[in-house]
């Protein structure tokens, strides 16, 4: 069972960099007589500050790792843990505090360089964060997620070619590995064509996912990959259970080309399309739209 | 015989032994149910071979079908079945003989070789009278989650449940393999073995699950459809899905650990799911709720990291767009209730009800009268939101919850879970408390 700290796609992706609003001072938390001297600093620090208001999860966290770290006090992995419990919450400074008192007491504790590097990502130091996932995957060189953020962290850093290594180190690694991480890797291929051979890999791999054709689809029509993306089109319409959506691309796509009676024939293959769903569909406010739309583009076609 | 020796028959003798007495630990449990397949999962606790007899007669297992090699971890697909149709089965290391019909055994007796049923979806489209069971965080493993049990246990009946919705935190406090065991394995084995069970990840079960390597306990036990199996359009994971059952279209989002971007994987599938189903009804499903004032204050960006505000900022007004009809979500312990709404993305102090609300009645066909949505397809025709996240518990009743979104007709602090049924263009709605008390009801009319 992986070990988890963030939630790396969340936590990476999208969530604002916001510093929490719930820090909560150390002591209680700390045999301060063991810190470091930059540790005791950040736990000073954080003796300063106020608590504003507690997340219950983190409570409730805290109310059962707190007794555990008082009866054990040199257990680096319980450090860890609560440093994962407050980076889950955005509690930067707590967390940090809490890796260092665990890399202090094991400094290669599994997990523990994977969580400090994660941070340091998180907190928008990717080369420190680069530094722990080095150690991290010396450790572990089979630790697909720390490859994931190290790739990130390279992205970051503008090094996309080596942020390209890791992922497809990362990739081999995953047995069957999500749809975003072949859309990642195909962000970092500069080349439409090895972007599409990349998408067309993953799609070999998990299956012909959506997201995955749609990329495909995007490039090879942006790259004048006409014949390709209207193959990648049929195949993305094929698994749709309303066409017409698809088909109208479709003819978008051959009328951009300049094939004008294909693209009516897409076009009134879309409109049949509409014509052929049930009542209360054909007549639903967007298929009328789209169906007004169709015959446009079919007088413009012809 | 020298010691040595000794020690290694009586090693192979009790090993032996042991093997003999394997036993089932977990379910069987029925996932990724289709008219014409089902994937029964079950745990042993010892090594063996996987496979499921069944047939539709409960003397008469004459099929079988088994996974390739042996393991405690028993994952079986049966395919080729009948829609709508019940079938027997039991589950073991070799096909198992009928039993005699003399010793009946109890459709819910616990143990090996113990004949269990299931009855597979209808054909997609056509509309059947469904029940829905829905339960939102509810892995407390106590008292509340077995009272919120047992009533709807009792409120059910011979009814049978056609299946059930987990809305995340289904396994407190970290969501691992020995919470599970208690909160979901131990609490429903009878639900467990007669009715598919749908879930999301909630940020508990986040705990010991990792999604970018769709890894760790929840990814462990759930058989989700990620190639669309059920319906719907191909995800290409288990964060995220969607499946059909009759005239319904369920689509899963992962409020926790997918990026929730509007430019993301998870929307743009999403976007093309909701765009392709021609099912009468589309039901959301997702642990963060949209709105509420419960223990969670949707109001806060800080409150579980602005997750909450996603999905009603950036997935919400897709939603609509779409026409979902339902949104149910956990996260808060409470159970919150919307009116008839469209086109709320904000904080609370924004909701405006001349603007917000489709209609301002209670929904009950025995009341002010059942919500009206036209039958086609209409953007923005407005959905009702519902927080039923304490399936477990409910907030603190010594410091209880605000409880004032205005988007709510109605909000409870209260244990208790839903119930959902859908017969054809008609969809009834219940809250029951831990008490056993119907404490909010609505119904939706497609017209």
């Amino acid at each position: 069972m992986p070990r988890r700290g963030f939630g790396l796609a969340g936590t990476l992706c999208n969530v604002p960099l916001v510093r929490s609003s719930i820090l909560r001072p150390v002591s209680g938390c700390f045999d301060f007589a063991h810190l470091t001297p930059r540790c005791t600093a950040l736990a000073c620090a954080l003796m300063c500050v106020t608590v504003a208001r507690a997340h219950p999860e983190i409570e409730n966290g805290l109310a059962e790792l707190n007794p555990r770290i008082e009866a054990t006090p040199n257990d680096a992995a319980q450090y860890l843990d609560r440093g994962e419990l407050y980076a889950r919450h955005a509690d930067w400074i707590q967390a940090e505090a809490n890796y260092l008192r665990a890399a202090e007491l094991s400094p290669r504790l599994p997990g523990l360089d994977r969580a400090r590097g994660a941070l340091a990502l998180r907190i928008g130091n990717p080369r420190e964060a680069g530094g722990h996932f080095a150690r991290a995957l010396a450790l572990d060189p089979r630790d697909a997620e720390t490859f994931i953020l190290r790739n990130r962290a390279r992205v970051a850093l503008g090094d996309r070619a080596g942020a390209l290594a890791d992922l497809q180190h990362a990739l081999r690694l995953i047995e069957s590995p999500r749809p975003e991480l072949f859309l990642e890797r195909a962000a970092l291929i500069a080349a439409a064509r090895d972007a599409v051979r990349s998408l067309d890999d993953g799609i070999a791999r998990i299956g012909p996912v959506h997201t995955l054709q749609l990329r495909a689809f995007q490039l090879e029509e942006s790259a004048g990959l006409i014949d390709a993306a209207l193959a990648r089109l049929s195949v993305i319409a094929a698994q749709s259970e309303r066409k017409e959506i698809w088909l109208k691309r479709r003819g978008d796509v051959l009328m951009h080309a300049g094939r004008i009676a294909e693209a009516r024939a897409a076009y009134g293959a879309a409109l049949a399309a509409i014509n052929s769903l049930p009542a209360w569909l054909r007549e639903s406010p967007d298929s009328a739209t789209l169906a007004t739309e169709l015959a446009r583009l079919s007088g413009r076609a012809s | 015989m020298k010691l040595p020796q000794l020690f290694v028959t009586f090693a192979l003798v009790a090993g032996s032994a042991v093997h003999a007495a394997t036993t089932i630990v977990r379910g069987p449990y029925l996932q990724t149910a289709t008219p014409t397949s089902m994937v029964v999962r079950w745990r042993t606790d010892n090594t063996e071979a996987s496979v499921v007899s069944y047939g539709l007669e409960r003397n008469e297992l004459t099929s079988s079908a088994k996974a390739e090699g042996i393991g405690t971890e028993h994952i079986v697909q049966l395919t080729g079945l009948k829609p709508n149709t019940k079938y027997y089965y039991a589950v073991g290391a070799a096909p198992v003989p009928p039993p005699n019909p003399a010793k009946k055994a109890a459709e819910d007796a616990p143990g090996r070789a113990a004949i269990n049923s299931f009855t597979t979806p209808p054909p997609v489209g056509p509309a059947k009278p469904t029940r829905v069971w829905v339960l939102g965080d509810p892995g407390t493993k106590n008292a509340t989650q077995m009272a919120v049990r047992d009533v709807y246990y009792k409120f059910t009946g011979s009814r049978a449940t056609d299946l059930w919705l987990l809305l995340g935190d289904n396994a407190y406090p970290d969501g691992t393999d020995a919470d599970y065991q208690k909160a979901i394995f131990e609490m429903y084995p009878q639900t467990l073995r007669i009715s598919p069970v749908w879930s999301t990840l909630g940020n508990h079960d986040g705990k010991s699950a990792n999604s970018i390597t769709e890894s760790g306990v929840y990814y462990d036990i759930f058989t989700l459809p990620k190639r669309a199996e059920a319906g719907g359009v191909m995800s290409g994971t288990e964060a995220y899905y969607s499946f059909d059952y009759a005239n319904i279209h369920f689509v899963c989002l992962d409020s926790h650990d997918s990026d929730r971007s509007a430019g993301g994987a998870m929307m743009q599938w999403m976007k093309a799911d909701l765009a392709a189903t021609q099912r009468d009804w589309i039901i959301a499903f997702f642990h963060h709720p949209t709105f509420t004032k419960g223990t969670h204050d949707s109001d806060k960006d800080s409150d579980s990291q602005g997750r909450m505000n996603d999905m009603r900022a950036i997935f919400l007004p897709v939603l609509e767009q779409a026409g979902v009809d339902l949104i149910l979500t956990g996260h808060s312990h409470v159970y919150e209730r919307s009116w008839l709404i469209n086109g709320h993305y904000g904080k609370s102090d924004t909701f405006n009800a001349s603007q917000h609300v489709k209609q301002k009645t209670n929904g009950r066909s025995d009341g002010e009268g059942a919500y009206k949505k036209p039958r086609r397809r209409a953007p923005h025709a407005g959905e009702i939101s519902v927080v039923t996240g304490s399936a477990g518990h409910a907030g603190s009743a010594t410091k209880p919850p605000p409880l004032n979104h205005p988007v709510f007709y109605l909000s409870l602090n209260e244990a208790g879970s839903s119930v959902i049924d859908v017969d054809g263009l008609k969809l009834d709605f219940v809250f029951l408390n831990e008490k056993g008390e119907k404490r909010d009801w609505f119904s939706i009319v497609k017209e």
